[in-house]
Order: C-alpha cells, then sequence, then structure tokens
C-alpha cells in the first residue's frame, strides 16, 4: 500500500488537498481535506442583517452573487417570520435570476475553458486540435475574452465584478434604464454568437469527432464539444462514479407561477421526489466528526451554533464540515439539477456518458456544458420579461426579531444560508455550499463525502501521475473559499504529478 | 497577440521622456499602451513570478481575469513574465506545483490574509515532516527573497475580510477568529507578518493594493511599473498614489446632490447615498473615473454606496455598512449641515468647491499634462486629512 498527498489540487478555486491509497493499482480509500478557514460565521455574528449580505457576499470572488442572493433571501425570509416584511417586488425577482443566469454562463466558461480544459488539453491536441491550449489556443483566448464580457453585463447592473455591489436584502439597489437591459442583451448576443447555435450540436459533435472544424455552427461550441469528445476518449466516464443521489434547490422561476425550470428536490433510487422548502430544510444535519470544529458545532443548521475552531483535533482532516440529506450523501451541481429536471439535451449523457443520472467524471462535465444551452435561452427570456421601470426594492425595517432560510442554487449546486436575528442583529449563522456537499469529509458514521467516495475504487495506472484523480475533483467544480481546513497525517509517500497540457502557464514567457 | 497602443500612439522614448518628468505611478495610472510597449522592451528576459492565496476568495484573481489594457494573455505572453504559481490557473498540482514555484521571485504577489493564531487556517503543500506547510512559513521564507512583495487586495494588505471582528467573542478565539493579518500591516497599525522595516530586494516596503478586490489595472499596471524599473510613489499605507490618491467623493456623480444636501433615503434612489452608509468620503481610489470591468461601471452609479472598500481597516472601520458613517469623525463639522449650507449660498458650481473647503479636505488634482497645480498642493489630501484624524483627534469612527 502506498499513501499519495496532492497538495494543492490547483485550477479548482481554494485550498485542497487529496490523501489517497493504492493498492495494486486501485485507490482503496480516499480523504479529501479542504485547507482553509476564515470564520464567515462567526464574524457574521453580532451584526446588522444587512451587512450579513455584504459580508458573505465576499465569502467567495467566484461565487459573489450567489452568496449575495443567498444571504438576502436568508434575511428577507426572517423578516417575513417575523411579520415585517412582504416579500421584494416581482421585477426583483427577475433580476435576480437573470443576473444569476450571466453568472452561470460566466461560471461555466470559466470552468470548462481554463480549470477543466487543460486536464484535456493533450487528447484535445492529439486531435489535431490546438484551439485549447491554455494560453496560445484561439478557443482559450476567445473564452476569457467572451468571460470578460459577460462580466461586463453583471456590471451594467452590479456596478463592478467581482464584488458588485447592488445586489442587496430587498431587492436589487440599482435603477437600470431601458438602455440598460439593451446593453445586457447585446453583450449577451456577442456571447451567445460565439458559443453557437443550440441546434448545431449534432452537427458539431460529428465535426469534431471527425476532427472538423466549422466556425459558422460556433466556436465556442466546437471548443466545448471537443473537451467532451477528448474526456470521452480518456474514459471519464468510467471514473469518479458517485451513488446517483442528487438535490437540487431548483432555479429560475417561471414569472407568475413557481415553477422553476431547474426542479426543486431530491432524486434516488432512480426516482425524483418534489419537495417544498420546509421538507428540504428539515432533512438537512451537519457532521464535525472528522473537521475541525469541535464535536459540538454540527447538528441541524437551523438550530446549531456557528462553528467553533478546533485546529488540534484528534482524527480531524479538514476544515469543512459534512452535510447530510436524511443522513445520506448527495451530489449537487449541473448534473443533479438536470437529472432531477429530466433534461438531457441531444441525449448527450445517455450517448456519450453512459446514460443519463449517471454519476460520472464525464457527466459532470457533460451536464454543464448542456446547461449552458439551457440557460443562455433562459436569460434572454428572462430579461425580455424584466421591466427595469417596475420598483427593485421593499423595504423592511432592521429591528425585527425572527429565523430564516435563504435557499438559492448557484452554478455549483445548492447553497443555503440560514440566520437568526433578534432585534436587529444576527445572533446565529450558518451557510451550507455546493462544494461541502460534494467535496466535504466523512461523517459520523464514516460514509465518505461524495467524491472520497467517487474516487475510491479508480485505477491508478502512473502512481506518479494520478491525472484521473485530478480530472475527477475538477469535475465537480470545486469551490473552497467559502468552505474550508489542516494538519495532515504523515505520509509515506510523496509523488510527483506531471502537467497535462501542452503549454502551461509556466511557459507561457518563452515562446 | 498584438499589444494595444495608446491612443495617441506614444513610442516607448516619448514614455520614458514623461517618466523622467512625473512620478512612475502616474504616467502608469494614464499612459496604458506606452507601459506596454515599454515593458516589453524593458524585459528582454522572463520574469518569475509566484502568486501566492492565503485567506482568500479568490476575487482579486478574478478581477485581474477582468484587465483590459493590458490583459491578463497580454501580460503573460507578451510581457515575458513567468506565472511559476499560481493555484487557480497553473499546469501542474501536487509537487510539481511546488516545485515549479520560484523560490526566488522577480515579483511576489500574495493575495488573501495570512493567519497567525491558526496558522493551519492556511496551508500549502508539506513541511519535510510531512505535515501540511503554513502560509505564513512561506511567506517568511519567499518575502526576502523576492525583488518585489505586493499585496493584492485588501486582505494581503491590511487583513481585509478575515480580520473583520468576531464581535460577541464567540469561542474564546479572539476578535480576530484566526488572527489574520496582512503582509506588512494589520489594519491601519504596520503590525503585518514580515514586520515594519521589511523592505524587499528593490529596497521597497510591500506594496499594498487595498480593494475588495482592486481593480485589474492596479495590479497590473503597478507591476508593470516595477518591472519597467521604476518605484511607484507610495502613500502612508504603501499603496501607489496615483490610484489611491482620488477621493471617491470627489468625482462621484451624485455629488451634487450631496453640495445641496439632498440625500437619498435607500440605496438606488435618486440622492447622495451618503445617509445609507455611503463611505466615499472616507475613501481614496480612482474607480469613479477608471470605472470597471473596461469602463462599465462603478458601484454608486448603480446607487450601491461604497463601503471603503479600497481602505485599510475595512470591515469594521465603517459597519454597519448601510448607517450613515458618523459625522463627527474626520471633519469634524456636520455634513448635512455643510452641505446645506452651499444650498444656502446658491451658487452650486462654487459650492462643490466651498464645501470642500469648508471641511478641511481637498484632492490632490493635476492639469492636463499631469504636473499638479499649485492649488491643489496647496489643498490638504484626503489621505493627509485622514492621518490627522488618526495623530490629533483620535476622533475615528468608534469601534
Amino acid at each position: 500500500m502506498v499513501e499519495v498527498k496532492i497538495d494543492p489540487t490547483t485550477r479548482i478555486e481554494g485550498h485542497h488537498g487529496m490523501e489517497l491509497e493504492v493498492e495494486d493499482g486501485q485507490i482503496t480509500e480516499a480523504r479529501s481535506t479542504m485547507k482553509m478557514f476564515r470564520g464567515a460565521e462567526i464574524i457574521t455574528v453580532g451584526r446588522s442583517p444587512r451587512d450579513a449580505a455584504q459580508l458573505t457576499g465576499k465569502v467567495c470572488g467566484v461565487c459573489f452573487i450567489c452568496h449575495r442572493i443567498g444571504s438576502s433571501r436568508a434575511t428577507e425570509d426572517a423578516a417575513i417570520n417575523a411579520g415585517a416584511f412582504d416579500g421584494i417586488p416581482e421585477h426583483a425577482k427577475i433580476l435576480r435570476d437573470a443576473v444569476e443566469g450571466i453568472f452561470f454562463l460566466w461560471n461555466h466558461a470559466i470552468h470548462l475553458f481554463a480549470l477543466v480544459g487543460p486536464d484535456y488539453s493533450d487528447a484535445v491536441a492529439d486531435t489535431g486540435f490546438e484551439r485549447l491550449d491554455p494560453l496560445e489556443g484561439e478557443g482559450y483566448q476567445g473564452a476569457l475574452e467572451n468571460q470578460r464580457k459577460l462580466m461586463q453585463a453583471l456590471a451594467e447592473f452590479g456596478g463592478r465584478a467581482p464584488h458588485p455591489l447592488a445586489f442587496v436584502p430587498g431587492g436589487v439597489a440599482t435603477n437600470p434604464d431601458v438602455s440598460t437591459v439593451q446593453t445586457v442583451k447585446s453583450r449577451l448576443r456577442e456571447v451567445s454568437n460565439w458559443l453557437g447555435p443550440t441546434d448545431a450540436v449534432p452537427d458539431v459533435l460529428e465535426n469534431v469527432q471527425n476532427g472538423e472544424f466549422d466556425p459558422e455552427l460556433g466556436e465556442g461550441l466546437h471548443d466545448v464539444v471537443s473537451i467532451l469528445v477528448a474526456a470521452a476518449r480518456e474514459g471519464a466516464a468510467d471514473l469518479g462514479s458517485g451513488p446517483n443521489r442528487y438535490y437540487s434547490n431548483g432555479l429560475f422561476r417561471e414569472p407568475e407561477s413557481d415553477e422553476r425550470i431547474f426542479k426543486r428536490g431530491v432524486y434516488r433510487d432512480g426516482s425524483t421526489e418534489r419537495m417544498t422548502k420546509d421538507e428540504i430544510v428539515e432533512a438537512i444535519s451537519e457532521h464535525t466528526e472528522y473537521s475541525y470544529y469541535t464535536d459540538d458545532s454540527g447538528g441541524a443548521p437551523t438550530e446549531a451554533k456557528p462553528p467553533d475552531p478546533d485546529p488540534n483535533k484528534e482524527g480531524a482532516y479538514s476544515w469543512g464540515k459534512a452535510p447530510r440529506f436524511d443522513g445520506q450523501t448527495m451530489e449537487v451541481g449541473p448534473l443533479a439539477r438536470l437529472t432531477i429536471s429530466g433534461y438531457d439535451p441531444f441525449d448527450l449523457r445517455a450517448n456519450l456518458g453512459g446514460g443519463s443520472d449517471e454519476s460520472n467524471t464525464l457527466n459532470r462535465l457533460i451536464a454543464r456544458a448542456q446547461e449552458v444551452l439551457i440557460v443562455r435561452d433562459r436569460v434572454l427570456d428572462l430579461l425580455d420579461a424584466f421591466d427595469p421601470n417596475e420598483p427593485l426594492m421593499a423595504d423592511f425595517p432592521d429591528d425585527y426579531t425572527g429565523k430564516g432560510v435563504g435557499l438559492w442554487e448557484p452554478s455549483r449546486g445548492t447553497l443555503s444560508h440560514y440566520v437568526d436575528v433578534r432585534n436587529g442583529e444576527i445572533e446565529r449563522y450558518q451557510i451550507i455550499t455546493p462544494t461541502l456537499w460534494n467535496i466535504g469529509p466523512r461523517d459520523g458514521e464514516g460514509n465518505p463525502s461524495i467524491i472520497e467516495g467517487a474516487i475510491v475504487g479508480d485505477e491508478v495506472a502512473d502512481i506518479e501521475d494520478p491525472i484521473n484523480v485530478m480530472r475527477t475533483v475538477r469535475s465537480f467544480d470545486p469551490c473552497l473559499a467559502c468552505s474550508v481546513h489542516v494538519d495532515s497525517p504523515e505520509g509515506s509517500y510523496e509523488t510527483e504529478l506531471k502537467p497535462a497540457s501542452p503549454g502551461g502557464m509556466t511557459d507561457a514567457g518563452n515562446g | 497577440m498584438a499589444i494595444r497602443t495608446g491612443d495617441n500612439g506614444q513610442t516607448r522614448r516619448n514614455f520614458l521622456k514623461l517618466a523622467g518628468t512625473m512620478s512612475a505611478g502616474a504616467v502608469v495610472s494614464r499612459h496604458t499602451g506606452e507601459i506596454a510597449q515599454a515593458l516589453q522592451q524593458a524585459t528582454d528576459g522572463p520574469i518569475e513570478v509566484a502568486w501566492l492565496q492565503g485567506q482568500s476568495c479568490s476575487g482579486c484573481t478574478i478581477s485581474l481575469l477582468q484587465g483590459q489594457y493590458p490583459t491578463l494573455e497580454e501580460t503573460l505572453s507578451e510581457f515575458r513574465m513567468e506565472l511559476t504559481f499560481h493555484p487557480t490557473l497553473m499546469a501542474e498540482q501536487g509537487e510539481a506545483a511546488i516545485e515549479s514555484m520560484s523560490k526566488s521571485p522577480d515579483v511576489l504577489v500574495l493575495e488573501g490574509s495570512v493567519p497567525t493564531q491558526i496558522p493551519s487556517a492556511a496551508t500549502l503543500g508539506e513541511r519535510p515532516d510531512g505535515t501540511s506547510k503554513p502560509l505564513v512559513d512561506w511567506i517568511k521564507e519567499l518575502a526576502p527573497e523576492a525583488e518585489y512583495v505586493i499585496g493584492v487586495g485588501n486582505c494581503a494588505a491590511f487583513g481585509g475580510w478575515p480580520a473583520a471582528e468576531n464581535k460577541r467573542g464567540l469561542h474564546d478565539v479572539g476578535e480576530n477568529v484566526t488572527g489574520a493579518r496582512g503582509l506588512q500591516f494589520e489594519q491601519r497599525e504596520k503590525n503585518g507578518v514580515l514586520g515594519p522595516d521589511f523592505t524587499a530586494g528593490s529596497g521597497l516596503p510591500v506594496i499594498n493594493l487595498g480593494g475588495c478586490p482592486p481593480h485589474p489595472d492596479y495590479i497590473l499596471l503597478t507591476i508593470a511599473t516595477v518591472l519597467n524599473g521604476h518605484k511607484p510613489d507610495l502613500d502612508r499605507y504603501q499603496r501607489p498614489k496615483p490610484f489611491y490618491e482620488p477621493l471617491v467623493h470627489d468625482n462621484c456623480k451624485w455629488r451634487g446632490y450631496f453640495d445641496r444636501g439632498e440625500f437619498a433615503d435607500r440605496p438606488g434612489e435618486e440622492g447622495c447615498l451618503y445617509k445609507v452608509g455611503c463611505a466615499g468620503p472616507y475613501t481614496n481610489c480612482d474607480d469613479q473615473t477608471r470605472l470597471w470591468n473596461d469602463g462599465t461601471s462603478v458601484c454608486l452609479n448603480v446607487g450601491a454606496p461604497c463601503i471603503g472598500c479600497m481602505e485599510p481597516g475595512f470591515w469594521d472601520r465603517f459597519q454597519p455598512l448601510d448607517k450613515e458613517v458618523e459625522q463627527q469623525n474626520i471633519f469634524g463639522v456636520d455634513v448635512e449641515t455643510a452641505g446645506l449650507a452651499v444650498v444656502g449660498a446658491g451658487v452650486v458650481g462654487i459650492g462643490a468647491h466651498a464645501a470642500r473647503k469648508a471641511m478641511g479636505y481637498g484632492t490632490s488634482e493635476r492639469d492636463s499634462d499631469g504636473n499638479q497645480s499649485e492649488s491643489a498642493v496647496e489643498e490638504r489630501t484626503a489621505s493627509d486629512a485622514d492621518q490627522q484624524s488618526d495623530t490629533e483627534t483620535g476622533a475615528d469612527k468608534p469601534e
């Protein structure tokens, strides 16, 4: 048995390492270690509920909009429960959905091209397709250019990106006019043109499989499909298998109804269960047995105290906690959303990825790509329905007493903020992030997290180059800023991992 | 990818001539194209950069990716920068990533704060004994070997978000939950992890780019400036003056409302946002004129009050963020009264200037050639006013 440590895991957001035990070329045990702690929940306590959205909005510089909205919804919910607030205006809801949608497009573009892309760029390059070469490739550069356009669209409403300040409790503190909306739409159309038409997917797939490139069918689409095809050829469908249990808070309301494009609920034992907010809140608890927090820091997030750090705790290995749904691990993210909603556009997961509901490394990438297409169209619909002349902010008093929960569904998966406000001051605050669900530590029963379970059983052909482990880690699009951190057990083996890209960052200056 | 040149297409020779007659930082802030050209020629060999993350949210990295003139791609490829380590962007992982990192970088960049009470609250790689290696060890090892050390963002510069107060004193972990500090500062005190007397190989102290996050131009152009051999003019918090000298308040689109005493009751309403927590009168940066995301917008333009994120002491200095910053602190006069007095004078154009004088601060203005005008020099700068509040009146915002 050899022990392999990968620290840092890089090209994810944040500090993370993997500790693996490998026997006869097969991973027999995996520990996912989150390596940072800041104390967001502790810092939030004692402050104004409005400041919670500002502070927790900056928990993450990647998922900034998501936390701002999640926190705003929690404090609004508390005010509603206190009888002090009637809810935010309808068009503020539409605008929140629209900016979250723009954020989805931005995040998925960055992830597919800059973070995951290099894992497969050797394989893509083997097909003669060099557009995805990090830095030098036209595809890579086009993605960076287009992510800037998406951020500009966010800045039109929010003032700047990252960390726009205009999304606050009560709605959206901005007064966009018709021309602002037009500017955003025109930015989105530019990005949309770069991506290419949705119905071109089958033709693009054929092109890519034949090593051909037709810019009229969409440059972005060719690049994204190339990554998927390369990942399929590298065997990513056989990697990182999860338990086929998924959970989503749902997102993108239909204006004038509570129906969502992405449904709310869980998928387990082969079927979908629609759920109410109360049922979801009731089902979730957190474990801290393997976390650097005191044992009594866990429990129901509606009741538990903010996590109490215990950096020298015996047996602990992560600054993350272990959230469970009815005691079970749940995978969250694009694959969870699409499975729960019953979407598999062009049967890509059914055909390329071994089944629509199969949890594996390839299907996580395919689902992300499919979401780009779904959300691209959805954002434009939302902006069509958005009337900037309608009210976007609603007042509520500061001195209320009440408890609230903000469920939200960012690109990486389910997010929930829990707040307890007393006389206008925060008494208790909890956040459960998508990354905790996917790559947190073991729970009190010793059950591994989604990623720990997914990696066990995978083969490591070359112990000095466990690239497949990294492919699986990155397929979850982990983002640890909001979660995380470490003192690990002594290792018996150190390994050197080789980059899997035809021109990494370190070669950038040598051309 | 071609380097974009400035509108006037100045050559390197002209750039250097300009640089000889004014502070380098001032050149940088408004002559991006020339900087790009000059830098390209100045850096014939590769420049090694190591970018570490402490207790960070990666927001500074995401901000960096939004840079337009130059873009990050241009900076890396055209300026021959070797980003030997960047956890979010690099190809390698694990031991190979650590090995690729330059151990004597030309430029050491830190994003995020450094935990000192709980060192394990941010680690990277391992010590020889197999335990995780705290960021604070990395910083103490690498900083003395670096030619320049840059703290990118409020956390790396001043402690920032993770250093915000544990207001209820929960869990006996102290006011600062993890003991988060900046490289050379802890809030407004020179009490960072590198000590007050630290200087890098260049002789410069840590260059602080405050902001949550800082503007991408601040990051890329500061790196460009130092690599081009210029020493940026730094303020008392070691921030490059051209970026951090202008006062948000002076360039705010709502400034006329302030001078007329017309205040909004909530964010997003028409009017000056001072009463809903705007920290613009206390915050130095040129965002109001530079704008974000390729000139798209800025916080105040969309009705979001300035929260003072460019300043040391942010968060708690301006908290609660949605409440009026205390009236009797920096200026020593009632802001609303000062504004109304100007309305009484009835001449708005003169009023703005009068209000500024009345409150004992001004801004360092430059003429079109970039030279400081005499009148501007005579006026006290905002950072002077800030200093006075620290040392003379001690009447800063109560904790």
